[in-house]
């Protein structure tokens, strides 16, 4: 593998990634909506 | 009154999960990989962020929004739900038998598609493939399981056809229980089953290494470098950037009209766009990170590279069930590691298939105030029926010609015309409020005009270019099809044009019914 496609794997889970962790931490965190 | 009666989600994370699993499906683990190693590897992941954040997570939003708002009105299917958009149009309605059609339609082959895979596991288990360890042997496998030959392996469609029928009994068995007691409960194993099968299946690929020593290069790094490293010539070809909108599109089961009616078993105060978005997410993890690691990385490391090649044009069925088979019998634990794969397979597969079931039963509860039970034993008839002409004529192009209608060809349709009525009919300050009720997070204002201009054009553009194309115009005007197909594929269009039109006529009964009978209705 080359170092491109290093950085996409990286990029591309790590947003991934991010977006699944934030997501659960918020339903598990919140308990109220924003009304 | 309906609405009073309507079932509900048991938790938030119960309707995440049911929606994740409607979205992760078989697509997640075939489709991706070979799309993506066709349109320039990594770059590829350019177009296709941008069509998730254009197209995949507006739809989402807009989808969920809608359901939400129509089941407070008793309604879960889009004909009701575009009803209650705007009351006093009478047409708009009709937009709807789209969002009942395109779900039964996909359904009558998924299932038997899923059933497959659920024979699949099973002769993993029991090595009754074990004979077959080539490419070519399990290519002749699939095909006399599949009745399109008679050889060594199996004579008739017998076996094909009784997982045919524990499939379809499991997903009436699942949809008899209802939105919490059969849905939720499934998805709520099944979902994160298959996150851990995916994962370990993902993780003995990558650890692979290089198993044949004189070819140190056949490795599994390389292999996941075939697959990401990245060809950027490839993004000035506008088929790429099409071809990432489309996998952005099918792959979240957005268009369909399945997000509609589970949403609509929401509270008005429930959160739908942290919920939304999650389900996204989820359904992005299967997809990227353990669809984009198991099949294309494997196939190069046993077949190296122009053998992975040949395998990603082969297309999403030969890998799948040819290839990966093929793979799992060069490595230690061969049932252990099929034998997951496939059930992996089954889990994405029956968590789709009873989302596409629950349309046909909501519309029949809602519109027509049937018991689930009645409702579901005339759903139990009308698949049963329609499955049949999928299965015996598989060879002469039914499922191709279905795929087409109700798989690709309607979802793009109903995703426009819904984010049309949203934003454009309904109004995108009343849609935006609607989204913000009980929201748990702020969408950014961004998406007001993504919403309202720019996923509608996207759109129009993927509609568009799918009509214009040769793959498109050929499929509608038959050409390519043999001589001796041509009465079964003419057949499927007559059967699909009588369901539609027979949903058509059902729409219209259930309206008539109400303006006869006020109070009776199921809706309002």
């Amino acid at each position: 593998m080359n170092a491109g496609g290093w950085v996409f794997i990286i990029l591309s889970w790590g947003f991934i990634i991010l977006l699944c962790a934030y997501c659960l931490y918020k339903i598990f965190s919140k308990k109220k909506g924003l009304d | 009154m309906a609405q009073e009666s309507r079932q509900a989600w048991g938790s938030k994370l119960g309707i995440i999960m049911a929606v994740a699993g409607s979205a992760v499906g078989l697509g997640n683990f075939l489709r991706f990989p070979v799309q993506a190693a066709q349109n320039g590897g990594g770059a590829f992941m350019i177009p296709y962020f941008v069509a998730l954040l254009l197209l995949g997570i507006p739809l989402m939003w807009i989808e969920w929004s809608l359901g939400r708002f129509g089941g407070g009105f008793g309604h879960g299917t889009a004909p009701g739900i575009f009803h209650s958009l705007r009351q006093k149009n009478r047409f708009i309605k009709y937009f709807g038998v789209i969002g009942i059609f395109g779900p039964l339609v996909i359904l009558v082959y998924y299932t038997y598609i899923e059933s497959w895979t659920l024979a699949y596991s099973f002769f993993a288990l029991t090595g009754k493939y074990a004979g077959a360890t080539t490419q070519a042997q399990l290519q002749s496998f699939l095909s006399a399981f599949q009745g399109l030959e008679s050889n060594q392996y199996f004579n008739s469609l017998r076996t094909a056809y009784i997982f045919f029928l524990a499939t379809f009994a499991l997903n009436i068995f699942v949809l008899y229980h209802g939105i919490k007691g059969g849905i939720e409960k499934l998805c709520n194993v099944a979902m994160p089953a298959l996150i851990i099968f995916g994962v370990l299946i993902a993780a003995r690929v990558l650890m692979l290494g290089a198993p044949d020593p004189l070819k140190p290069g056949w490795n599994s790094l390389n292999g996941l470098g075939f697959l990401w490293n990245p060809d950027l010539t490839m993004l000035k070809d506008p088929k790429v950037w099409l071809a990432a909108a489309g996998q952005i599109f099918f792959t979240l089961s957005v268009g369909i009209g399945v997000i509609l009616t589970y949403a609509s078993y929401l509270k008005k105060t429930d959160d739908v766009t942290l919920s939304g978005l999650t389900a996204a997410g989820m359904n992005e993890f299967a997809e990227v990170i353990i669809g984009g690691s198991i099949v294309i990385t494997a196939a190069f490391v046993f077949f190296g590279p122009s053998g992975a090649q040949e395998v990603a044009k082969s297309g999403s069925f030969n890998l799948g069930f040819v290839t990966m088979p093929a793979i799992f019998c060069r490595i230690p634990l061969t049932a252990v590691f099929g034998f997951l794969w496939f059930l992996m397979l089954f889990l994405a597969g029956v968590t789709s298939s009873v989302s596409l079931s629950q349309p046909a039963v909501a519309f029949l509860e809602d519109e027509f105030n049937l018991s689930r039970k009645k409702a579901l034993a005339i759903l139990t008839v009308v698949f049963f029926v329609l499955c049949q002409p999928a299965i015996f004529f598989l060879g002469k192009g039914v499922v191709d010609e279905m795929d087409f209608w109700g798989g690709t060809f309607c979802l793009v349709l109903f995703a426009t015309i819904e984010t049309i009525l949203f934003t454009w009919v309904f109004g995108m300050d009343r849609a935006w409020e609607e989204m913000h009720h009980g929201a748990a997070l702020r969408i950014p204002g961004a998406y007001k005009f993504i919403m309202r201009y720019v996923t509608p054009l996207f759109l129009i553009v993927i509609l568009g270019s799918y009509l214009l194309s040769d793959n498109g115009r050929n499929r509608i005007l038959m050409a390519g099809v043999p001589e001796e197909n041509r009465p079964y594929v003419l057949g499927t269009r007559l059967l699909l044009l009588g369901v539609l039109s027979g949903l058509i006529i059902l729409v219209n009964l259930a309206w008539r019914k109400r303006r006869a009978h006020p109070g009776q209705g199921g809706g309002k």
